[in-house]
């Protein structure tokens, strides 16, 4: 069976894609399948530091296009998943390395290998976009609950549509904060699904742990506990095919919200 | 209590002392003397214990007249196996058993060898041919002869089967004791085991000495050098992993490093190699490349990339990707005022920083502890420069 190619893109920067893309790769290699993660944001590749594999990097993604190397060569193995593994970007070259037809090349050559081809986006609209959805034939585009985010999305999706190789596309809302929903200070998920008009394949909660996650190099979904983890591994459960429930996103983290809910929740019992 | 051999060699009895202490006190007035200056010092010890930081003492000292300390002759086995670990050749040194000049040969010739690999047989015999042995008495020329006739031998042994030289130092010493009974009846046959031995100690001792060779003088070096013996302190950096890398690093690297012109030993000299100051930080992304060293006076931040033929010295905290000697300079140095490169590449080895050292940025402090890269056997290992 031949692989599958998704690409996740965003359009506007600092949304989560790399996050996202790190994520849902360890969590689909957890579950078993063979995962390759690209990361063609040449220049400012950061790919490698949330998976904590910045010290392996011997070739890239240019060594390869530029046949300084084989494809095999240039993969580096995660630490931990033995299933996953990254095709880095060269930090000390431009996105005009890779052209569309060499990033096409590769993913249909690792197609054969891998169960999952994971394309990390760059942010823009510019050739380094053209490239990474060259080869995808599925994307899933990140954005978040802010009307820039959900303007550039629209657009993206309007660029996708029109792309050839891409077959479909799917909405994964990031950094959403359900207290600010209550509030009405937030776009609530069902508005950002309205204006886009496109499926959600998954919604991420808001979790300062994905900060220090990043710092350390270990993506959040390693970390049980963790909600923002919970809800990665549910998307790549989802990309998979089974059906998962949305999670609920609503849950208090403190003592006191959890023992309100608790209450409130008896309350009700008590009055049925 | 002091024997003159010849020109070079010097002895210096100190069997009769049981203290480290009043050995250290004995040995500074016994090199203040004049004819101890600039000579290959044999140390007879007795049944003291001395450890690494005391023998490593005694040999600055010696460094200190512009002598270096050639073997050493003790009674005890701690001291022994001290003087082992630190490449200094031990044996039974007498004025009778005169064979026993052979192996305080110069370690430079041995560098040569090295250097030179197996094209260059030759020169292991011109060591054996020491002027040295040729100057000493009749009893000496006899054995001369007789290391003539064994080195033809070695010649073509070593060049069929090279790892035949390698025997542990114990063996060594076993044969050296040999020798000595025997050595009265001239007895050619194990003379020639001798002086196979002699060139096996060197090669053994040679991988700690080979980098002090060239800044003998430098009495830190030596330390560097020693402490690097050391596991603890070599570990900073760890090798690649193989089993980690299954994408056969080992292909990559050599094709990372191709030299591709042959190299004369004259080139290999880092002197010959011009150098490039650059006063700036080198930022993520930018890529400094030069045909010699490169001294930066600055940072360099993760995701630089910084090649040199020759050596690398970063006068500030170094992050980013250094590959020193990438025109197959086993001699190139990386150094740095604080040592974080994410990788570190000396000629053809490889090293990347341990996954446990994962820190987000390193903080920008007035204090750094200075250290330096350099490949000992085949590894890349950081040894810190103390004051």
């Amino acid at each position: 069976m031949a692989g599958r190619v998704i690409v996740i893109t965003s359009g506007k920067g600092g949304v989560g894609k790399t996050t996202t893309s790190a994520n849902i790769g360890t969590a689909l290699a957890k579950h078993g399948h063979s995962v390759v993660l690209i990361d063609t944001d040449i220049g400012l590749r950061n790919l490698d530091l949330l998976l904590g594999l910045e010290n392996r990097i011997v070739y890239t993604l240019v060594d390869v296009v530029e046949e300084r190397c084989k494809l095999k060569q240039a993969l580096v193995k995660d630490k931990k998943n033995p299933n996953l593994c990254l095709l880095a970007a060269a930090q000390t070259r431009d996105k005009t390395s890779v052209s569309a037809e060499q990033l096409k090349k590769i993913t249909e050559r690792l197609k054969k290998d891998f169960d999952f081809i994971l394309v990390d986006c760059p942010a823009g609209i510019e050739q380094g976009f053209q490239t990474a959805i060259a080869g995808a034939s599925e994307a899933i585009v990140v954005t978040t609950p802010e009307m820039s985010a959900v303007r550039d999305a629209d657009r993206i999706i309007g660029l996708l549509e029109a792309a050839d190789g891409v077959e479909s596309y799917k909405l994964l809302i990031n950094r959403v904060r359900p207290n600010m929903i209550k509030s009405n200070d937030m776009m609530s998920v069902e508005d950002v699904e309205n204006i886009l008009s496109c499926q959600k394949i998954g919604i991420i909660p808001e979790d300062t742990g994905i900060i220090t996650s990043t710092n350390r190099g270990e993506p959040i979904v390693n970390n049980e506990k963790s909600l923002a983890g919970r809800a990665y591994m549910n998307v790549a459960r989802r990309i998979t095919g089974d059906d998962v429930p949305f999670l609920d996103i609503d849950e208090p983290k403190d003592i006191v919200g959890k023992l309100k809910k608790f209450f409130s929740g008896l309350g009700k019992q008590g009055k049925e | 209590m002091e024997q003159n051999l010849n020109n070079s060699l010097y002895i210096i009895d100190l069997g009769e002392i049981n203290t480290a202490q009043e050995i250290i006190f004995q040995l500074s007035s016994d090199l203040d003397k004049e004819e101890a200056k600039n000579k290959r010092i044999c140390l007879k010890l007795g049944n003291v214990d001395l450890n690494q930081a005391q023998l490593l003492s005694i040999k600055s000292l010696i460094n200190g007249i512009d002598s270096t300390l050639s073997t050493v002759d003790t009674k005890s086995v701690e001291t022994e196996k001290t003087a082992i670990s630190l490449g200094i050749i031990v044996s039974n040194v007498s004025a009778e058993n005169s064979t026993e000049v052979v192996p305080a040969m110069p370690y430079k010739s041995v560098e040569d060898l090295k250097e030179n690999g197996s094209q260059n047989e030759e020169e292991k015999y011109s060591i054996v041919e020491d002027p040295d042995i040729v100057e000493s008495d009749n009893e000496n020329n006899v054995t001369e002869e007789n290391i003539q006739t064994v080195g033809n031998d070695q010649y073509s042994s070593a060049s069929e089967n090279t790892n035949e030289t390698y025997v542990s130092v114990d063996e060594v010493q076993h044969t050296d004791e040999e020798t000595i009974q025997n050595a009265e009846g001239q007895n050619v046959e194990v003379k020639e085991e001798n002086v196979i031995n002699v060139d096996t100690i060197i090669k053994e001792t040679d991988n700690f000495k080979t980098e002090t060779v060239s800044e003998k003088d430098d009495v830190q070096d030596e330390l560097d050098v020693i402490f690097g013996s050391n596991p603890v302190q070599s570990s900073i950096f760890e090798m690649k992993d193989t089993e980690e890398q299954k994408y056969e690093e080992r292909e990559e690297l050599s094709e990372i490093v191709v030299p591709e012109q042959e190299y004369t030993k004259e080139d290999f000299e880092l002197e010959a190699f011009p150098t490039k100051y650059i006063k700036q930080t080198i930022r993520s992304g930018q890529v400094i490349n030069y045909e010699g060293n490169i001294v930066i006076i600055g940072d360099c931040h993760p995701g630089s990339e910084i090649t040199a033929f020759g050596d690398i010295t970063v006068w500030g905290i170094l992050s980013g990707i250094a590959h020193a000697g990438a025109g197959g300079n086993q001699k190139a140095r990386v150094r740095a005022l604080k040592m974080n490169a994410i990788q570190l590449r000396i000629a053809n080895c490889y090293s990347r920083r341990p996954d446990s050292l994962n820190t987000v940025y390193i903080e920008k402090t007035n204090s750094f502890t200075p250290e330096e890269a350099r490949i000992v056997n085949n590894e890349i290992v950081v040894f810190k420069i103390n004051d």
